[in-house]
């Protein structure tokens, strides 16, 4: 097999783009339900500062998770 | 006259392998999310068919590498596109039959180097494409989803592992229905793409399309997706109902890392035109997220039933493709050639399928 056949520049784009969108999705998405559920116990326990930090958090959290998947589609089909 | 029966031939049997192809990997996409309970069964496969529609217009790529990335055009008939047809299928059902570890769609591809390489020879087979195309891609994309989905579930255990779990898989629930619909997206836009390129070759050959010109027309495109889709659709009321003994347990957390890698993958292959084999890439993601909560909760045999599949699957669909070019071209040129295959074919199908019926039936209790 010569080096010389594979693309190894376009094979390291896709492994690192796909290595990027993967756990970026699963590191915002956990962000999100840690701050929904964070902000969830903190109203519980009447502490209001803390409960509407922790919304942020997830609602930070949520539009990006958004804004990334989003962001990936349109770059797909902006390439095809 | 002759031509044209063939290219029917070919498109009906092209949109056939496209329907078994979505018939097949439902189970695939949406196994993950019904098998956590975020989604119901009947909606998850209703959703993953509309995505699976959808998803075929994203992309052309995969199309265009598949039409013509592998072989040189010019040695393409509708008979030689024809012989990799049927010797991937018969490959498949083969495979099948066995339990045996395949790839619908490196069968595909072997089935239509063998029918290619037996009409014209070994110089008409790209094999620059076919290893930088296909074979490296192959070996990358599940070590990738892999890799992908055990960092992402142990990035994910580290900011939720201290939560309650119940509102935290609730969560990860609602998570799944947009991992799931995503990979349902990618899956559209990889393998319907595959048959968009085969059909595609077949107009080449025909001479609608120019070889200079390649470009899939609409019909194609609108053809294929629906296949996949309804193929998807109909494949997916089986799964439901053997879905309790086949599905590997997992919780929403790992449903969502292993659904999103896979479709992270999947799609970054779709946007440079690598075809990949969507179930090793998922099954990937699946065994990288079940390896990052416990290396032993991972089946490695299976990891290793795939590396078999990925060995044997590309050259023995190819001798299906040369031996079925073989045969047809004992018949001469036209159209007989492909009608007799096409008939032996439809009854050994009939028969196996039959078979395989009475053998899963079981015997009736002695009175």
């Amino acid at each position: 097999m010569s080096t010389a056949t594979i693309d190894a520049h376009l094979l390291l784009r896709v492994a690192y783009t796909a290595f990027a969108a993967g756990v970026g999705a699963s590191l915002v998405f956990s962000l999100t339900v840690y701050g929904v559920v964070r902000s969830s116990e903190m109203r519980r326990e009447q502490r209001s500062v803390a409960a509407a930090s922790y919304g942020l958090l997830g609602a930070i959290g949520l539009v990006l998770t958004v804004a990334l998947i989003v962001f990936g589609l349109i770059l797909l089909a902006r390439k095809s | 006259m002759n031509g044209d029966i063939i290219l029917v031939i070919v498109i009906v049997t092209a949109l056939a392998f496209d329907l078994t192809n979505g018939f097949h990997d439902t189970a695939n996409v949406v196994a993950t999310a019904i098998s956590t309970r975020a989604i119901a069964p009947k909606v998850a496969v209703a959703g993953a068919s509309l995505l699976n529609f959808a998803g075929a217009f994203i992309s052309l790529k995969v199309a265009t590498t598949v039409g013509k990335g592998f072989v040189d055009t010019h040695a393409v008939t509708t008979t030689v596109v024809f012989a990799g047809l049927v010797g991937a299928i018969a490959w498949n059902i083969i495979t099948w039959y066995f339990g045996l570890p395949s790839s619908s769609s490196h069968a595909l591809i072997g089935g239509l180097v063998g029918s290619v390489a037996a009409a014209s020879g070994f110089g008409a087979v790209n094999g620059d494409g076919l290893i930088s195309n296909l074979i490296v891609p192959a070996i990358i994309a599940p070590i990738l989803a892999l890799l992908t989905a055990g960092v992402a579930i142990l990035v994910t255990y580290r900011i939720v592992g201290k939560l309650r779990p119940g509102p935290t898989n609730r969560g990860f629930r609602l998570g799944q229905i947009a991992s799931s619909s995503l990979l349902a997206l990618s899956h559209g836009t990889n393998d319907a793409q595959k048959t968009m390129g085969v059909i595609t070759l077949a107009l080449v050959a025909h001479g609608n399309i120019s070889a200079t010109a390649f470009h899939v027309p609409t019909w194609v495109v609108v053809a294929s997706a629906s296949a996949i889709s309804i193929g998807t659709f109909s494949g997916g009321w089986r799964i439901i109902r053997t879905l309790g003994t086949r599905i590997v347990k997992m919780d929403p957390a790992q449903g969502f890392a292993a659904q999103g890698a896979g479709a992270a993958v999947i799609l970054a292959a779709s946007s440079v035109g690598y075809p990949l084999s969507t179930t090793h890439v998922i099954s990937g993601g699946i065994m990288g997220a079940g390896a990052g909560k416990r290396l032993s909760a991972v089946r490695w045999g299976v990891a290793g039933n795939i590396v078999a599949g990925w060995l044997v699957t590309l050259p023995a669909a190819a001798i299906f493709g040369g031996l079925v070019y073989a045969i047809s071209s004992l018949f001469g040129h036209n159209a007989i050639g492909p009608l007799v295959i096409s008939t032996v074919l439809l009854l050994a199908l009939t028969a196996v399928f039959t078979r395989r019926a009475q053998q899963s039936t079981p015997a009736p209790a002695p009175s």
